[in-house]
């Protein structure tokens, strides 16, 4: 089960709105490299995750990602506080307030509604992992190009931290596969799926 | 920043630290000189925790006698701008 803390994993305090921001950083609250994804895919593989350490890792880097889309969804809020349709229109809003007003919705830089396309769930340990150690690449990517077009270090402070989170969950993920190989037949990794096959149809 | 963001601003980063630390020993469970940083984390965490739930409120829901303050602003997205 979860239980909800009421406080941000880091602080975030954004002093001066800037909607243009807000349009691009939204892709990392709904876009297909962003942090709900991100939670409901780990969240997701752990249920036929075969060993303790990778059950373990899934679900605490999963449940990361929960409080990272907050911290997104509290930088979109900070970021659009108080601004008027006029300059929302202006920083190129103006679609998405027709259909949201102010409120944060889950949609990527370009519009599109979130959607778990941009996720998988094979079900094959080793393709998981790949896609998870990808899939926090990704994210990492997606903030240094934000970082691009930030300068209000009110804003940068946070992607920053985000950011860094993506490139340890990398190195979780890379033990991960590490603990999983150890584990699979070393002449041939292939050779069954200890998350589908019955031990005893496995050869060694 | 005032007396309460100043004490949760410690309170997470004594808590970010345990957490970092517990999800490195998911795959480094022999690590006994990081368990023992780690319970060491845990026990200050619970400390500052407390001190602060007693000063400013709950962090979690639940907790008795505490209606009032736990749907009290500000929540975690407010800022002095709200």
């Amino acid at each position: 089960m979860f239980v909800y803390e009421k406080k941000l994993q880091y602080p975030v305090n954004i002093r001066r709105p800037n909607p243009a921001l807000a349009k691009i950083i939204m892709s990392q609250y709904g876009g297909p490299d962003g942090e709900l994804g991100a939670s409901l895919r780990y969240l997701s593989q752990r249920y036929t995750a075969p060993y303790p350490e990778i059950k373990a890792v899934l679900t605490d880097i999963g449940t990361e990602e929960l409080g990272h889309l907050e911290m997104v969804g509290t930088i979109l809020y900070q970021l659009t506080k108080g601004v008027s349709a006029k300059e929302l229109k202006e920083a190129g809003l103006d679609q998405y307030f027709v259909d949201h007003t102010a409120g944060i919705y889950p949609a990527a830089a370009s519009g599109t509604p979130y959607t778990a396309a941009a996720l998988q769930v094979k079900g094959d340990l080793l393709a998981d992992l790949h896609e998870d150690l990808a899939a926090e690449q990704k994210a990492r990517v997606t903030y240094d190009n934000i970082l691009r077009f930030c300068d209000d270090p009110d804003v940068i402070d946070p992607i920053r931290f985000l950011r860094e989170r993506e490139i340890v969950h990398y190195q979780r993920f890379g033990e991960a596969l590490r603990v999983a190989t150890d584990k699979l037949d070393s002449r041939n990794f292939y050779a069954f799926n200890p998350e589908f096959d019955p031990p005893k149809a496995r050869s060694n | 920043m005032n007396e309460r963001e100043k004490m949760l601003r410690q309170l997470s980063a004594v808590g970010f630290s345990a957490h970092d630390l517990q999800m490195y020993l998911d795959t480094h469970p022999n690590d006994t000189s990081a368990a023992k940083a780690l319970e060491e984390y845990e026990r200050e965490e619970g400390r500052l925790r407390e001190e602060y739930e007693q000063r400013f409120g709950p962090l979690t829901a639940g907790c008795e006698g505490s209606r009032w303050a736990w749907i009290a602003d500000p929540w975690p997205w407010n800022n002095g701008r709200d």
